[in-house]
């Protein structure tokens, strides 16, 4: 598995607070291929500010499924995660919404910057 | 242009000709489509080698056709020897069942011919055609044609299927056949289209709600049970009652499941927009609440579910900002448009809450309101962070994404449709009007969320402060006063961007207008430079880029007029707002009683009849959700508390309208109006 991956997992605990702060609870399960014969499974137990991650399968409420590499391209802000979708490079099943809470703990994507801050050096109102 | 004929069931649908052919077409989407890609581009039928022409087309549903056909030209009608009746339904999947009429005495022999192909070009590459990036096969079977398309893991299908045995090749299907004295044949043709997942299953099986292709029936009662749980409608008016039905029947019709999501949604409008759309969605969402209320919360959830979460250049995304648009497409999967969503404008969010406090007011659901306060919260935080983009206290929009993303942001999205009065475009950021006026009611309406669900009566105090302030600093900076209106935008400078245009009746809607210009604007919206006699146009007649069939200046909007009589009705211009009711209920008697997505901006007493927009979406769902609306606005329909007032104003000449069964907190109840003129007979209620 990939570094990034396993940095972004150990970092969700402490960032659950500010992304699950809907009163939804679930579990999801996330398994990435690593080649046609190996799959990594993840276990994410989400509920209002606080999630607890581990390394075990099922029972889950939905479940996700896409490469390490392109698990990898999304922890790092390098790809979007429904366009994935549209394009089968992920699918999922199960209960939607708890993928749709999932993916708002991936970050920007390198190099963006703050809109506002374009948007006034444009017209020269910022130093 | 060629009459075209359109069926659709939720998002997938047919558009062909009038005989039922589909030929390859570069600029207008006909064929075969579902979830935005083409799975028939041709659909071509031949008897004997010749083309066929239609006496008549049964378009009387929208899930269904007959056409009635003859071959040769129309001279050769009279002694028609053979005839075609095409019958065909679409419910997920599309089938068509030909028969060939013998009307001779004696045994004939037919060749009947169906050329067949998929370009499988998603919907973005209809007008701007290029190379598709995957492959395409074709695979013959017996009695059955396989059309296929991969790029990657990206998969779509069409299988062609026929009843009656065909000699099948890649380029279609070919029967001989014989058919006896005043005797017929026939064959059925399925066509399923299928969207491959990650395990080689349709994606569509493992969505919870997915019922596979359902025969008309099937259809025709989902349809009928909706209408049966919206309000009964007893008048005198035959447009009202026309309008009405039909209204309920297209936005039935325009439901789809959304092939990510699994819930229900509401397509915009065929062809082009069958796809969920923040704003259209929305607007259409405040129009039937008081009638088709459960038809609401699957969009609000799922606006709420993809709210935006990080800063996404070529998205135009930022955290709290509601989508605009999303596809399902090879374009939106491959990121070569952004639509996976698009959070390209800067009305959806505080529609959103605007939405969002509606829905509340009308059924007394406050779980939904509880439950995405973390999502409301952060649409109000948009409001004053990513989108007062030049820290003015305004609402601005500017694109992050040059090549595909959009320039304007506001429901007037074409290039050139926001200017200053003597035509020139402004540079970017720009605020517009009606941007602000959302801004302030979402404010409002957050405040009372905040106080009322959310236990904070102290975040209530600030959004109403800060609407208070909005309102002012507005009626500063937008009102013309030489002028007597508000500008329709200010310019990166803070300059005003000086247009007469429909937007300012939006203003009334949001309550931004102070008490003392309602009137002068109620004048311009029904003065002769704005009003046509069917309705007010989205820009003056005497303005420097009007053009009466141009998309955004000059044409009339349905939708555009029914929120506009929204906000005469809310500042007490009743008389005004009957009048914008009136002509659009008398243009809806010209379609049909389906009004398109617009009509063009010419005068009434030129035309005498409300010309059609030439590519105008229809049905069109805010155009659908206007006579509702307009409904509302007449009866004077306002809940308020656990109650329902009642306060009706029917415009002269309309007599008798009667509303049953009002569903909402208060149970149902029944509003009744009727309009008073020297010719209606009084009569006891």
């Amino acid at each position: 598995m990939t570094e990034a991956t396993e940095r972004f997992f150990a970092s969700l605990p402490a960032r659950a607070p500010a992304v699950l702060r809907s009163p939804v609870s679930g579990t999801l399960q996330i398994d990435l291929s690593r080649d046609s014969s190996r799959t990594v499974h993840w276990l994410v137990r989400l509920r209002p500010g606080a999630i607890e991650v581990s390394r075990n399968r099922g029972p889950a409420d939905a479940i996700w499924y896409t490469s390490e590499e392109m698990f990898d391209r999304l922890v790092t802000g390098r790809a979007q995660a429904i366009s994935s979708v549209l394009r089968n490079e992920s699918s999922f099943s199960g209960d939607v919404v708890l993928f749709l809470l999932f993916r708002k703990f991936f970050p920007d994507p390198p190099g963006t910057h703050d809109p506002r801050e374009a948007a006034r050096t444009q017209l020269g109102r910022l130093p | 242009m060629k009459q075209l004929v359109s069926i659709l069931d939720g998002n997938t649908f047919l558009v062909s000709d009038n005989r039922g052919d589909v030929e390859p077409s570069l600029d207008f989407p006909t064929g075969l489509f579902s979830f935005d890609t083409r799975h028939l581009s041709t659909w071509l039928l031949t008897l004997d080698g010749e083309r066929l022409h239609a006496l008549s087309v049964d378009t009387a549903e929208s899930f269904q056709t007959r056409f009635f056909l003859v071959p040769g030209e129309p001279t050769h009608y009279l002694d028609a020897k053979v005839s075609v009746i095409r019958s065909r339904a679409i419910g997920g999947s599309f089938a068509e069942e030909l028969t060939v009429l013998n009307h001779s005495g004696k045994e004939m022999e037919f060749v009947v011919r169906l050329d067949m192909a998929a370009d499988f070009a998603d919907l973005f590459e209809i007008k701007h055609v290029r190379r598709k990036m995957g492959h395409t096969t074709a695979t013959v079977g017996e009695k059955e044609l396989r059309l296929a398309y991969r790029r990657e893991g990206f998969h779509r299908e069409t299988v062609v299927t026929t009843s009656a045995p065909a000699h099948v090749e890649v380029s279609g299907m070919t029967y001989r056949v014989r058919v006896g004295p005043r005797g017929e044949w026939t064959t059925r043709l399925h066509v399923s289209t299928i969207v491959y997942g990650a395990r080689g299953v349709d994606i569509r099986a493992n969505l919870p709600l997915y019922r596979g292709s359902r025969d008309p029936d099937a259809i025709r009662k989902e349809q009928d049970d909706l209408i049966a749980q919206a309000p009964k409608l007893g008048c005198d008016c035959q447009p009202l009652a026309g309008a009405y039905r039909q209204s309920l029947t297209d936005l039935a019709a325009l439901r789809y499941e959304s092939i990510t999501l699994g819930v229900r949604l509401m397509a915009a409008g065929l062809p082009w927009f069958m796809t969920l759309f923040g704003r259209d969605s929305i607007i259409t969402s405040l129009q039937v609440v008081p009638f088709l209320p459960e038809l609401v919360p699957p969009t609000i959830m799922m606006l709420a579910g993809l709210q935006g979460h990080r800063i996404d250049d070529f998205r135009d995304e930022e955290p709290g900002k509601i989508l605009h648009e999303l596809r399902y497409g090879e374009t939106a999967g491959f990121e070569e448009q952004p639509h996976s969503p698009y959070y390209g404008s800067a009305d959806s969010t505080p529609l959103f809450l605007i939405l969002l406090d509606e829905y509340e007011r009308w059924t007394g659901d406050d779980k939904l309101v509880r439950g995405l306060e973390a999502q409301a919260r952060d649409a109000l935080a948009w409001i004053d962070t990513y989108g007062d983009l030049l820290g003015t206290g305004y609402l601005w929009y500017q694109t992050r994404n040059p090549d595909t993303g959009l320039a304007n942001q506001c429901w007037k999205d074409s290039w050139d449709a926001i200017s200053y009065r003597d035509g020139r475009l402004p540079g970017f950021p720009r605020a517009t009007c009606e941007l602000q006026g959302y801004a302030y009611d979402a404010k409002i309406r957050g405040a009372r969320m905040a106080r009322e669900f959310w236990g904070d009566p102290a975040y209530a105090d600030r959004l109403e402060r800060e609407a208070a302030e909005l309102k002012m600093r507005f009626n500063r900076d937008f009102w013309i006063p030489e002028r007597g209106y508000y500008a329709l935008a200010l310019d990166a400078d803070g300059r005003q961007v000086d247009a007469l245009t429909s937007n300012i009746g939006h203003l009334l809607w949001s309550g931004i207008v102070d008490e003392s210009r309602a009137g002068r604007i109620a004048e311009h919206l029904l003065g002769p430079r704005l009003y046509s006699g069917w309705g007010v146009r989205t820009l003056a007649d005497d303005q420097g880029r009007y053009n009466p069939v141009g998309y955004h200046v000059g044409t009339v909007w349905p939708f555009d007029n029914s929120i506009i009589a929204w906000g005469l009705w809310r500042y007490g211009f009743r008389q005004e707002a009957g009048q914008i009711c009136g002509a659009m209920l008398e243009a809806s008697r010209f379609f049909g009683g389906r009004l398109p997505e617009a009509f063009a901006g010419y005068e009434r007493s030129v035309t005498d009849y409300p010309v059609e927009y030439p590519t105008a979406c229809s049905p069109q769902a805010w155009s659908a959700g206007t006579p509702l609306l307009l409904l509302r606005v007449m009866l004077g329909l306002e809940p308020q508390g656990e109650h329902l007032i009642i306060d009706p104003a029917v415009p002269e000449g309309m007599g008798r309208v009667e509303l049953l069964d009002i569903p909402g907190r208060w149970g149902h109840v029944d509003a009744l109006g009727r309009s008073r003129t020297p010719h209606d007979h009084p009569r006891g209620r």
